[in-house]
């Protein structure tokens, strides 16, 4: 097995120039399915990442705000900017060996049936049925160990919600979630210190490495190389300049380049190549399932922390676009969203073992733009559809009176400086008329900025993946996904992957 | 796996205990030792002072040893997240230099702790509460690490909050 190399150990002064069948841009769940799956089709798969490494079972030597600096883009501080009357949105990514698979809560999916119709009867594209999908969803349910999350493994916050779910008529269901022996300890956001979630850091790159596949991290892809219409490789920099910026350049060749950057770096990289296409979409067209948590006190003692971070969710609202799914905030960020400062604040915190907390989700009609950065970010904006604006209360009042149908003493609702709230004060607040800037929101599922397409003229890629009109040059991660899901997409994600992968494999490079 | 190949693989990396085993990748675990970009000391002392009022109890200020950890670590999460650091400057500018201007004041830093404490509850309900609330996210994830700051109000430490305990 190939030993992952840091970018920044390579010696300064030395650029580096590498040649593969293919090179991989973004390690996380798509890009490390593609090299996985062409790895072991016999290919030289060269990986590219620009954040660390971090090897499995050292994540749980990190302490959260550990993980955050050195695992999370921007320390879990990046933005999509509201434009018009939407909130600001805090945009959670994975920049490590890995991506976003190593911080997400392990939730699994498969892409909706109604979701699917909407691909193919509006958007074209017939060849995503369920049926057409079955092998893809197979082999990646089997890779990372797809499980339904047994109810003894519920932590008391998620059966909190679940009894006031269920008093108020809305089923609730088992998540499925990629896990083998989760001892429960409500921290996957972090790296799972156990390495019980199965993240392709521990499942698909292994396998790649095993095939030879050359995995570098510290390495910032800048642009695809094009040779006319056709894609030879990729450039860009080590990042072991100073302060671990960008410092040797490197090159790898290669006539099969694959973007998996993910929806918010990907367009830019197809920007600075040059490639914009003829539709003009790339960069647009992002969804993001708009996300609020609902924070509830209870007299009893929670201790919501203990538990599987996601093991239930009801999608009895998804007639209204609207999917409630668990989830657990550690501690010492969730005392950060309890009002008040000094002596209320502590008093607040002090509760925390008494606090159940979950999370609600739209299915949102996009409005998303990723634009070029001053620096090597990009900036994201997102501009909410009326329609999804108007669906924020009516999440924000159901999650409520879960709750108190639960017994929940009061709610602490995602309404900045708004007090904790007994059920006469929640049914009273006028939610309706908050700011949209007063409204916390959180994203951890930015889609669909490249999206496939049936036709240049409204796509960015085709329906295996390939960058209308150019040669050798393939995209296969969460921007490709043509419209949001309403759940999570990390199942989705590496479902398409592998699509995208096969049809390299047994097509492009097989011939 | 060869020999070869297995001697390449992480010393901890045959993972079992109700899992199944199976190889990881391999490589440096260098994360916590690289280097942290420096953070002003005007900067420091200005969060500090936030941290002390938005930590003070009815008593008076945080222990000491608990700010001097916050200020550490923040140096450390700050240096080693250059966006981060541009982000939380930019949050702690508006709310410890426009802010007080909410009460017709200036300066932050310099006031006593219990005005520095009404100034951060008259943000928190002013339009800087975003500001606010981005300080409060790092600063508050900080000092509740310090095992007795978590412990102080009930949150685990470690593998204490896991449901199976190993």
């Amino acid at each position: 097995m190939t030993p992952v190399v840091s970018g920044r150990a390579h010696p300064r002064g030395t650029p580096l120039v590498l040649d593969a069948d293919v090179v991989v841009v973004g390690s996380g769940a798509s890009g490390a399915v593609v090299a996985c799956e062409l790895a072991e089709a016999g290919h030289r798969v060269v990986v590219l990442e620009e954040g660390p490494f971090v090897p499995g079972l050292d994540h749980g030597a990190m302490r959260v705000s550990e993980s955050l600096r050195h695992v999370w883009r921007g320390a879990g501080l990046t933005v999509a900017y509201g434009l018009g009357d939407t909130p600001h949105i805090n945009m959670t990514m994975g920049r490590v060996v890995g991506g976003s698979s190593v911080i997400t809560g392990g939730v699994c999916f498969r892409v909706p049936g109604a979701v699917l119709d909407v691909w193919q009867k509006q958007r074209g594209l017939t060849e995503l049925s369920e049926r057409s999908l079955e092998a893809c969803y197979a082999s990646v349910e089997r890779a990372v160990h797809v499980e339904t999350v047994p109810e003894h493994m519920r932590s008391r916050s998620t059966q909190l919600f679940a009894e006031g779910a269920a008093r108020r008529g809305l089923e609730i269901k088992p998540i499925r979630r990629n896990t083998e022996g989760c001892n429960g300890c409500g921290r996957c956001n972090f790296g799972c210190p156990h390495v019980a979630k199965l993240s392709v850091d521990l499942t698909y790159l292994p396998r790649a490495a095993a095939k030879g596949a050359r995995i570098y991290a510290d390495c910032l892809a800048d642009q695809v190389l094009m040779k006319g219409e056709r894609a030879v490789g990729v450039a860009g920099h080590l990042l072991n300049g100073k302060g671990g910026g960008p410092g040797d350049a490197f090159v790898v060749h290669a006539p099969l380049v694959v973007l998996a950057a993910g929806a918010a770096f990907t367009p830019l990289l197809l920007r600075r190549s040059g490639i914009t296409g003829v539709s003009g979409q790339v960069g647009k067209n992002v969804t993001v399932h708009p996300g609020f948590r609902m924070i509830a006190r209870f007299d009893e003692e929670v201790h919501g922390w203990a538990g599987s971070m996601q093991a239930a969710y009801t999608d009895a609202l998804e007639h209204d676009r609207i999917t409630l799914v668990g989830l657990f905030i550690p501690p010492a960020i969730m005392a950060a969203t309890m009002p008040g400062v000094g002596p209320s604040l502590l008093r607040r915190a002090g509760q925390v073992k008494h606090l159940a907390v979950f999370g609600g989700i739209i299915h949102d009609e996009g409005g998303g733009r990723v634009w070029p950065g001053l620096g090597r970010e990009p900036i994201v904006t997102y501009r909410m559809a009326r329609e999804d604006r108007a669906l924020i209360p009516r999440v924000i009042r159901e999650m409520g009176e879960v709750f108190f149908a639960a017994g929940a003493r009061e709610v602490f609702a995602p309404v900045l400086g708004a007090p904790g709230m007994s059920a006469d004060a929640f049914r009273a607040f006028p939610f309706e008329r908050v700011h949209a800037r007063d409204i916390e929101c959180s994203s951890q599922h930015p889609l669909g900025s490249c999206r496939m397409g049936k036709t240049r003229e409204h796509s960015v890629v085709d329906p295996y993946g390939q960058v209308w009109d150019t040669r050798g040059l393939y995209v296969a991660d969460g921007s490709i996904v043509p419209t949001s899901l309403g759940v999570n997409p990390q199942l989705a994600i590496m479902t398409l992957a592998t699509r995208v992968a096969w049809n390299l494999r047994d097509r492009v490079l097989g011939s | 796996m060869s020999t070869s190949e297995s001697e390449l693989v992480s010393p901890r990396a045959l993972v079992s205990g109700g899992r199944a085993a199976r190889p990881t990748l391999a490589g440096p675990f260098d994360v916590k030792e690289r280097e942290v970009a420096p953070l002003s000391e005007s900067t420091v002392r200005v969060a500090r002072a936030v941290a002390e009022a938005m930590f003070a109890s009815e008593e008076g200020p945080p222990p000491a040893d608990r700010l001097d950890w916050v200020t550490t670590e923040l140096r450390g999460f700050l240096g080693h997240s250059p966006d981060a650091s541009r982000v939380f400057r930019l949050c702690l500018f508006l709310v410890t230099t426009l802010g007080p201007l909410l009460s017709l004041r200036i300066g932050f830093a310099s006031r006593p702790l219990e005005e520095r404490t009404r100034l951060l509850e008259r943000v928190e309900k002013s339009p800087l509460s975003t500001a606010l609330l981005g300080l409060k996210a790092v600063l508050c994830m900080l000092y509740f690490e310090h095992p007795d700051a978590a412990r102080s109000i009930g949150a685990p430490v470690g593998d204490e909050g896991c449901k199976v305990q190993a």
